[in-house]
């Protein structure tokens, strides 16, 4: 058995060493290309999916999501529950808030988004938003008469610009009509502009929850409490130290929350990412399929002489494979090498999303599937021609 | 050495077929140099292909060496051809892509033999055959006389019972034709190599023991070579 694996591996050797060096390069080239888009495309898509993740716990949701208990509109007592869950260790801060409908109106352009009312302080050491203000300021506690406006729905003068209805190119200190569910109507100073990259925070606006509860006539309630804890990752462990801790509301994680938007985004990508795959995969068996055949077949007299002077036809079938094998591993290793120096073109020139630059992700089992699938697509376009033509018989291969 | 009993080739069926070998019978001595020859379409290279275990008789029996070869699989066959046989081709073919050394290499390595006994019987048998100073050149780098005589040194590197040729000098001019034939007799002299050679060159009768004549799948005549002793035929006759 090793020997005859020591004459197959002498064969694939000499055949490679003194072979037509053109075609296997071009052929080494190719399996590296498809290394590389093995792994680059699912990259990108885990590079999203952090992305969207993180951006999902900075500007959406932080880590848990505290709601109102089944039939209830508010969470009552909210400034104790804060206070209460802020004891609870691992938990950093928690912000209070409530989200409504609201119509704005600004100079004869009229929308409806979501109206968050926050306390500042609190929001800004859950969420990120504060850090994101692109033009004005941030909203303070007790501020009344302010609005926030993400910068989507600020819009611009030229309407053919905005990707969603917008106020047509609001900006800080202008004055904005809004009317709440309750029919209140009041005017609000457009204290700053928002511009995050997260499409939910760009896309609404913001007011205290002092102003909210004027317009309502509320007192110490929310209907939505946001908690950062210490870390990421432990959401789940962490509901259930709130629930020990005798909080009765419902309790999400982020994922929860963001499930359906998320598995849309990254079930799209990866319907995306397998047809990509497969192609690499077909292009990848037919290049080596094609380059053993026509070498099989180019050879077939001289494979008919092996086999005649007692070279054993799985020996001639394992040189083929070794062949195959050793462009797998060349077009692998100089795929890899293409793959790091694309990542370094991307860590100094990200590609921008809509939600922010994005890093490609590149894990240890990303590149384990890769490389296996591509060693099992090589094994069998090198086996499969190599089978067909030695299955001839003798006399027939020789005389061609 | 070789007992062969009514081996029969058919090709085709029906009112088309084709008998190559039509009830072949013979025995052939340890040490003899036989030669073959015959009319295109004799079946003296079937004849060939059938003691070298490349193709199987519709029927009959074929013993070499003691061992009814019928009976073997596929794989046992290419074990027997390895071990056994020497096969010389028309047209020498030798791996390109090795070296004179390494095509003579490869049956000695197939066959199990360390690199240290592979390079000294390669050595041995390249020197022999008038190689030695050639051995690190590839085919494309030798002549035709030369490619043949690496394709016998690779033919005789395991030692074979029998040493099959099919029209070794072909392909080749007469001075070259003669020293492969002169290289033959001398195997067969020194070494007693049973060889088989098929030929259909008059002049190459001088340097066989026996000669089978073939015609239509048959024998026609078996009779003893017009030898001339070991100083070597004259092609012009």
């Amino acid at each position: 058995m090793f020997e005859d694996a020591k004459v197959a591996f002498f064969l694939a050797k000499r055949s490679i060493v003194r072979g037509n060096k053109g075609t296997l390069s071009l052929t080494i080239l190719i399996i590296g290309m498809v290394f590389v888009n093995l792994i680059f495309l699912p990259s990108i898509i885990s590079g999203v999916a952090v992305l969207f993740n993180q951006q999902t716990i900075d500007y959406s949701y932080g880590n848990l999501v505290i709601e109102p208990k089944e039939n209830q509109v508010y969470i009552n007592s909210a400034d104790e529950l804060q206070k209460k869950i802020e004891r609870i260790p691992g938990v950093t801060r928690v912000s209070p808030r409530y989200i409504a409908g609201a119509t704005i109106v600004y100079k004869g352009n009229e929308v409806t988004p979501l109206l968050y009312a926050i306390n500042p302080d609190d929001d800004r050491r859950v969420l990120k938003i504060a850090s994101k203000v692109a033009s004005g300021e941030y909203l303070g506690d007790g501020d009344t008469g302010q609005i926030l406006i993400g910068y989507r729905l600020a819009g611009n003068y030229d309407e053919r610009l905005d990707v969603i209805p917008s106020l047509g190119g609001v900006v800080v200190g202008k004055v904005v009509e809004v009317t709440f569910n309750n029919g209140v109507t009041r005017e609000y100073r457009v204290k700053g502009i928002i511009n995050s990259d997260s499409y939910d925070v760009d896309s609404n606006a913001f007011i205290t929850r002092d102003e909210y509860e004027s317009v309502y006539g509320l007192e110490d309630k929310a209907n939505q409490m946001l908690v950062r804890t210490l870390e990421t990752g432990n959401e789940n462990e962490m509901r259930t130290t709130l629930m020990s801790f005798g909080v009765q509301e419902k309790i999400w994680t982020w994922q929860e929350k963001s499930a359906n938007f998320l598995n849309q985004i990254i079930g799209s990508f990866n319907i995306i990412n397998f047809i990509g795959t497969v192609v690499s995969l077909v292009i990848a068996i037919v290049v080596i399929f094609i380059v053993i055949f026509i070498n099989t077949v180019y050879r077939r007299k001289q494979i008919g002489i092996l086999k005649a002077i007692g070279i054993d036809r799985s020996i001639i079938i394992r040189s083929y494979l070794f062949q195959a094998l050793f462009i797998f591993a060349l077009g692998t290793l100089i795929g890899g090498g293409f793959l790091v120096l694309i990542l370094q073109l991307l860590a100094a020139n990200p590609i921008v999303f809509p939600g922010g630059p994005v890093a490609p992700v590149v894990d240890a089992m990303l590149i384990l599937r890769s490389t296996l699938s591509l060693l099992v697509v090589s094994l069998i376009a090198g086996y499969v021609p190599a089978w067909i033509t030695t299955r001839e018989d003798i006399l027939s291969a020789i005389r061609g | 050495m070789i007992i062969g009993t009514d081996l029969t080739r058919y090709y085709g069926l029906g009112a088309v077929q084709v008998r190559a070998l039509d009830g072949v019978s013979l025995k052939i001595q340890r040490g003899e140099f036989v030669g073959v020859m015959g009319p295109s379409g004799s079946g003296k290279s079937t004849l060939l292909h059938m003691l070298g275990l490349l193709d199987r008789p519709t029927s009959g029996s074929l013993l070499i060496d003691g061992v009814d070869v019928g009976a073997l699989d596929e794989r046992a066959r290419t074990v027997f051809r390895l071990r056994r046989l020497g096969y010389v081709f028309q047209d020498y073919a030798l791996v390109p892509e090795l070296t004179a050394k390494e095509n003579v290499y490869l049956p000695s390595m197939a066959r199990g033999m360390t690199p240290q006994e592979c390079t000294l019987v390669c050595t041995d048998i390249l020197g022999v055959v008038g190689l030695g100073d050639r051995i690190h050149h590839l085919p494309s780098q030798l002549s035709g006389g030369e490619q043949q005589r690496v394709a016998i040194a690779r033919a005789l590197v395991n030692r074979p019972a029998l040493l099959l040729a099919d029209e070794p000098c072909a392909n080749l001019d007469t001075r070259n034709s003669k020293v492969i034939l002169d290289l033959f007799r001398k195997l067969n002299h020194d070494l007693h190599q049973t060889i088989v050679m098929v030929s259909h060159e008059e002049w190459h009768k001088q340097y066989f023991d026996r000669i089978i004549s073939m015609k239509d799948g048959v024998i026609e005549t078996d009779l003893p070579g017009t030898r001339e002793g070991d100083s070597g035929g004259d092609p012009s006759g």
